[in-house]
């Protein structure tokens, strides 16, 4: 193992870390609360919500992210004109937050219709209106459910963010690809696997604290 | 003093008709429990008043005021915020208590007087923490519906019904998911509210109950009213052939 050689690339492949870094908190930023509203319009009583947000997701889902990301970069300027062109950033962040938001739209759908029809009466019973019921009852409890879903995506979008080296962003793939184009030395790639296994740990165990943290109640004791 | 009136109602799911023109008065003070096998409407009938499922049609009045009736042959109810309203002269205990899990017994109870009611916080406090001395469960207010046995669930289910202040309060087969010996401190509790004269329509299967606390018991089969007594009358002196053989058959 060439100690010296890793040292020599380790800056550029950490600042590649960086840029991955920050594409990924900046979609979770954006993505996690986004999500909520196509999840709540998804199971509307007002058919107009349900069409909006279910072909949201549908289109969000059902095409690459890859083509997506493309579409963004490269199709949005040449269709609506220039003032929609973005840095290869702005447009990674964008794409992402949009894709990323169709699938917690999902998982949010899926906790929330898995809540007890009971809980449901009891609010009604008890005279809450449908978002008090929505708010104090339904959602706190959702968030323990969906926590082991979300988690998933979250792991997955660590490893997604490698797709925007297909834009020339400069992330943790990118400076690994260049340094073995350069030097005809595949050390780079290695180390990069490691980088994005230790970022993938450290959610592993947040998401483990998470999920505690979330089902506290759910203990027989405390 | 009538609190609950229930004229006529039908209750149809799809070609399945679940209530068949039930009529009946609820005066204030009276325990009526409602006996009958399962199938026969009585909990629909329950949930009917509670507004948890929508009659045919027919007309319910609670505590006076109208919570459906029926015009044209339609039933009609008056806007969501009324209904509410009228539904919160009601309390509702149910089978499986559906207590909120992520709450704590005490926010089970002041959640619903702080949110919808609009009491303040530290009196809807003291007003739960004497009505969990009434269901005898002063010590479980922090702790969460999982850390509770059922009957204690229950218990502190009906605390949650009686926080609201209710001019009636219906259960639902109340001790039908627990195991016998904690069906015991649930019956028990529910007397002590018999004993102080709290109106309430209760739907059973529990017969020793109705028979010693139930101040009129109706017995109900393929969603009618068959007869309805006393209960000393009512189990002592059965009238109606159905009655009979439905006593018989729990015997």
């Amino acid at each position: 193992m060439d100690t010296a050689y890793m040292s020599a690339i380790l800056p550029s492949l950490l600042s590649g870390t960086k840029l991955t870094l920050f594409i990924f908190f900046a979609t979770l930023l954006i993505s996690l609360p986004l999500g909520l509203p196509f999840a709540l319009g998804s199971i509307s009583r007002f058919a107009p919500f349900r069409v909006l947000a279910k072909g949201y997701i549908w289109i969000f889902r059902g095409t690459p992210l890859m083509l997506q990301l493309f579409f963004v970069y490269y199709g949005l300027p040449i269709m609506f004109g220039a003032s929609l062109r973005m840095t290869n950033m702005t447009a990674a962040v964008v794409t992402f937050a949009c894709n990323y938001a169709a699938y917690f739209a999902e998982i949010y759908r899926a906790g929330i219709q898995s809540i007890d029809a009971g809980q449901h009466e009891a609010a009604k019973s008890l005279g809450f209106t449908s978002w008090q019921t929505m708010k104090i009852i339904i959602l706190p409890q959702t968030i323990a459910r969906v926590i082991p879903p979300i988690s998933n995506e979250v792991i997955t979008l660590v490893k997604d963010t490698a797709l925007v080296t297909a834009i020339g962003v400069g992330e943790l793939l990118k400076a690994a690809k260049d340094a073995n184009n350069r030097d005809v030395n595949p050390t780079a790639f290695f180390m990069a696997a490691i980088i994005y296994l230790a970022l993938t740990f450290l959610l592993t165990l947040l998401s483990q604290w998470c999920e505690k943290r979330f089902s506290r109640h759910e203990r027989k004791e405390i | 003093m009538s609190i609950l009136n229930i004229e006529h109602v039908t209750k149809k799911f799809g070609g399945f008709t679940a209530l068949n023109d039930v009529s009946l008065n609820v005066e204030k003070g009276e325990a009526v429990a409602i006996i009958g096998s399962s199938g026969s409407g009585k909990s629909t009938l329950l949930r009917c008043v509670n507004n948890l499922e929508r009659v045919t049609t027919g007309k319910i009045t609670v505590d006076g005021k109208v919570l459906v009736d029926t015009v044209d042959g339609k039933a009609v109810y008056p806007k969501e915020a009324e209904i509410r309203t009228i539904c919160t002269k009601t309390g509702m205990v149910f089978q499986h208590f559906n207590l909120f899990p992520h709450l704590s017994c005490i926010d089970n109870i002041t959640s619903a007087p702080i949110n919808v009611l609009k009491i303040p916080a530290e009196q809807a406090r003291v007003e739960a923490m004497r009505l969990l001395g009434v269901v005898g469960l002063t010590e479980k207010a922090d702790s969460y519906p999982a850390q509770l046995s059922g009957g204690q669930k229950q218990r502190v289910a009906i605390a949650r019904a009686l926080a609201m202040n209710p001019q009636i309060m219906l259960f639902d087969e109340p001790t039908s998911a627990l195991d016998p010996e904690t069906t015991n401190e649930v019956v028990s509790t529910i007397q002590k509210l018999v004993e102080q004269k709290i109106t309430m329509l209760i739907v059973t299967h529990d017969m020793r109950f109705a028979r010693n606390s139930a101040t009129r018991v109706i017995f109900m089969d393929e969603g009618s009213i068959i007869e309805q007594n006393t209960p000393d009358k009512l189990f002592n002196h059965p009238e109606n052939p159905r009655l009979q053989a439905f006593l018989n058959s729990i015997h």
